[in-house]
């Protein structure tokens, strides 16, 4: 594939070179005209001038159909520069939430610099990831309304589809293509809870402006349940509590406490009010913890380079 | 530069055994170093000759775009004129651990010299490191490269780039398009350089008149096609010799010594002791006491280094100053002497702070607004309180953040000083001060 790929862009550009030189010699005003065409190009796609610039001789000036052959070509490089870059060590992403009624998706995504993950294109990408995951998990469950608590691995991820028709797989090349990084989709986890239940969550490291899917460094999911009201504000500060004191496992709610390296949920002071256990502070509220999920940016995964 | 600290540690110690009214107590302390680091005079190392001024440089780009290549690059066309040495693309380690106040940076120097200038050149691989970088002062950069590949023009992420840029406050930007020889048409240069003055004044940077140099950093280093090679990496040098301003030197601020311990000398009078952190002070210089709720002014009258007078004291040395009608109790430690009008006590600032992650050292927890850790800086400590900016609701280890510390007293702090945080026996962050802010009632309430 991408042998017969680069054969195909040699003859391409063979063309284009012969195509150039006829336009330099008849008429330098057209060339003109290309060119504010092309730095428009340039900006609404922010496709590379060499590609742009191709795609404009190719329709002889046409922007749009330039445009869409450009989307085209962009999804195929995406998925040769993906090969390439494939293996280069992604430490750095971002963590993502996105929280529906009784159901929440918890996604991670990887790239290799900060820098990256903080561009807006790859917020997007993390985007995508979070609502695919979503509607994965909603075409599976229906309207069953058991507990369900599913990871997905960097395959599973791939295979999903975005709403709207592209495969995760394809728009990761995109990426991949558009930022000139190595990208990879970590992992995900799922919740879905029965009605009477509540799903807590807390993004670390926020950033502004994300309405639907909040993203951060850190990220917890807590499922509990609640008797009396303030469930989003009690969930927000479990979930805080868990991403601060990283508890590896749940423990019992009369558990007595082993200090500072405590690493059972509820038994570990509580973040918020440290003069109390989470379980007193549970006890208190008349709610209980079932189940939590904490996902830190970079931590373990599939880095086998390394 | 271990080698030169240790040659330098050597030789104040000895000048110290010989010492002196003012520094006794000290020359214990060092004189234990030198027997281990004698070794380090032994080697045959290549001294350093200062007889350039030194600047402080770095690139930015994307990780593809050759910004070691470039490094590379420029070290080999200035080691053809002489004065620096080659360094291979291989040897350029990309991203070094490096520790500077505890705090693990993953930043790579090299150095070189042009005809002007001694340069050291930094690259970090993202943009925490470059924050760390600014925090910890290892090297405040004075411009900066922004390496852009004429093959892809900007990234999407040149944007991130260049709000780094502004963000630990780089004010000179120099741009070299890499990759020339890889376009066949030179008018898609014409186009990636339009489009990057564009967006170098769109972050506020003198897009206009932002020297671009186009080149290519492979062709330099593999010596083919001087036109685009080595002679556009002489070129770029020469624009950064010329765009970036040098540094001001420390030497030429006010003065400025945190005094360390004050002596009253029988038949002389009181003695501050310390170090100069900047400027210059002159024998019948006038001169402020700041700090600790106190502040008055008198004249310098001696001022004295190793047992010995001197006419004047310059930014670094190891001083005491005898001061006109001072009495012992008057000063103490954590006050400083400075030239009369250029410091003044604050006690609320807004700080750009590093906390060291639980492997530097630091807290294993994250901390909350209202936070109470002691502040050190210069000769001083006090008790602060954090407030955590308003979008923000808790601070992780490994984190840096912009933070609002209120100090119990107010103490000499000014824009640009840095200081650490302590709490208890560990040091949990360390910071610099971005922002002076008054303060207000509400800050007064509750130290507890």
């Amino acid at each position: 594939m991408a042998l017969l790929y680069s054969v195909l862009r040699c003859v391409r550009s063979h063309i284009t070179q012969v195509h150039l030189r006829s336009v330099h010699t008849t008429s330098p005003h057209h060339l003109a005209a290309e060119k504010s065409l092309l730095l428009q190009l340039r900006k609404s796609t922010g496709y590379t001038f060499a590609n742009c610039k191709k795609a404009l001789e190719k329709f002889d000036n046409d922007v749009k159909q330039a445009e869409s052959w450009l989307h085209e070509q962009a999804q195929k490089e995406g998925w040769s520069k993906a090969v390439r870059l494939e293996g280069r060590r992604t430490k750095e992403g971002l963590i993502g939430h996105l929280i529906e009624d009784r159901a929440a998706v918890m996604v991670e995504v990887n790239c290799e610099t900060d820098f990256v993950a903080r561009n807006e294109k790859f917020h997007s990408l993390v985007r995508d990831v979070a609502f695919a995951t979503m509607a994965h998990h909603r075409s599976r469950t229906g309207s069953r309304s058991t507990y369900i608590k599913s990871l997905l691995s960097t395959d599973d991820l791939s295979k999903l589809t975005v709403p709207g028709g592209a495969s995760l797989a394809d728009r990761l090349a995109l990426a991949v293509g558009r930022l000139g990084e190595n990208i990879a989709l970590r992992r995900a986890v799922v919740l879905g809870v029965p009605a009477e239940w509540n799903i807590g969550s807390y993004v670390h490291g926020a950033l502004p402006g994300q309405t639907d899917v909040a993203m951060g460094r850190y990220g917890a999911l807590v499922v509990f349940q609640s008797v009396r009201g303030e469930a989003e504000t009690l969930g927000r500060k479990l979930g805080q509590h868990i991403v601060g004191e990283a508890p590896l496992s749940l423990g019992n709610m009369d558990d007595l406490s082993c200090g500072d390296t405590e690493t059972r949920l509820l038994p570990q002071s509580f973040l918020a009010d440290p003069s109390k256990t989470v379980a007193q502070y549970l006890s208190e509220q008349g709610a209980r913890v079932l189940d939590f999920v904490r996902f830190q940016r970079g931590e373990g995964g599939h880095d086998t380079e390394e | 530069m271990a080698a030169l600290m240790g040659l330098r540690s050597c030789l104040s110690s000895a000048l110290q055994l010989s010492t002196s009214w003012l520094l006794v107590h000290k020359s214990y302390r060092l004189c234990a170093v030198p027997l281990a680091q004698r070794g380090f005079a032994a080697e045959a190392k290549k001294v350093f000759v200062r007889d350039k001024p030194h600047v402080n440089i770095g690139t930015i780009g994307h990780v593809d775009h050759g910004k070691t290549t470039l490094t590379a690059a420029i070290t080999k066309v200035l080691a053809d004129a002489g004065g620096t040495r080659y360094k291979k693309y291989e040897d350029i380690d990309n991203a070094p651990e490096e520790k500077a106040r505890g705090i693990t940076i993953n930043a790579s120097h090299v150095e070189y010299v042009t005809p002007n200038r001694h340069y050291s050149h930094t690259d970090c691989p993202g943009h925490a490191d470059y924050v760390k970088n600014m925090i910890t002062g290892t090297a405040q950069l004075d411009g900066c490269i922004l390496v852009v590949a004429a093959t892809d023009g900007q990234m999407p992420q040149t944007r991130e780039h260049l709000l780094l840029a502004r963000q630990i406050g780089v004010e000179h930007v120099v741009v070299f398009i890499n990759k020339a020889d890889a376009v066949e048409d030179p008018e898609m240069l014409d186009l990636v350089e339009m489009e990057i003055r564009e967006l170098l004044t769109e972050f506020g940077y003198d897009g206009e008149n932002t020297p671009v140099v186009t080149g290519s950093a492979l062709c330099a280093l593999e010596n083919r096609n001087p036109e685009m090679g080595a002679k556009a990496v002489l070129k770029l040098l020469e624009v950064v010799d010329n765009y970036v301003p040098l540094p001001k030197r420390e030497l030429d601020k006010p003065f400025l010594m945190p005094i360390e311990t004050v002596h009253s000398i029988p038949g002389r009078g009181t003695v501050v002791t310390g170090t100069l952190e900047r400027g210059v002070i002159k024998k019948g210089d006038e001169c402020e006491f700041v700090g600790h709720s106190r502040s008055f002014k008198s004249v310098v009258t001696g001022i004295e280094m190793f047992h010995q007078s001197l006419e004047r004291a310059e930014a670094g040395d190891n001083m005491g100053a005898l001061v006109r009608g001072l009495k012992r109790d008057d000063v103490r430690r954590g006050m400083v002497m400075s030239k009369p009008g250029s410091i003044k006590p604050h006690q609320k600032v807004k700080a750009q702070v590093y906390v060291l992650s639980k492997e530097e050292g630091g807290r294993h927890k994250p901390f909350m607004t209202n936070f109470m850790p002691v502040m050190f800086s210069l000769t001083w400590d006090m008790a602060c309180r954090i407030i955590l900016p308003g979008d923000k609701e808790m601070i992780m280890p490994g984190e840096d953040a912009s933070l609002i510390l209120t100090l119990r007293q107010p103490m000499v702090l000014e824009k640009g000083q840095r200081f650490t945080l302590r709490d208890g026996n560990r040091t949990i962050g360390t910071g610099l001060v971005t922002e002076i802010l008054p303060i207000t009632e509400e800050d007064q309430v509750n130290w507890g």
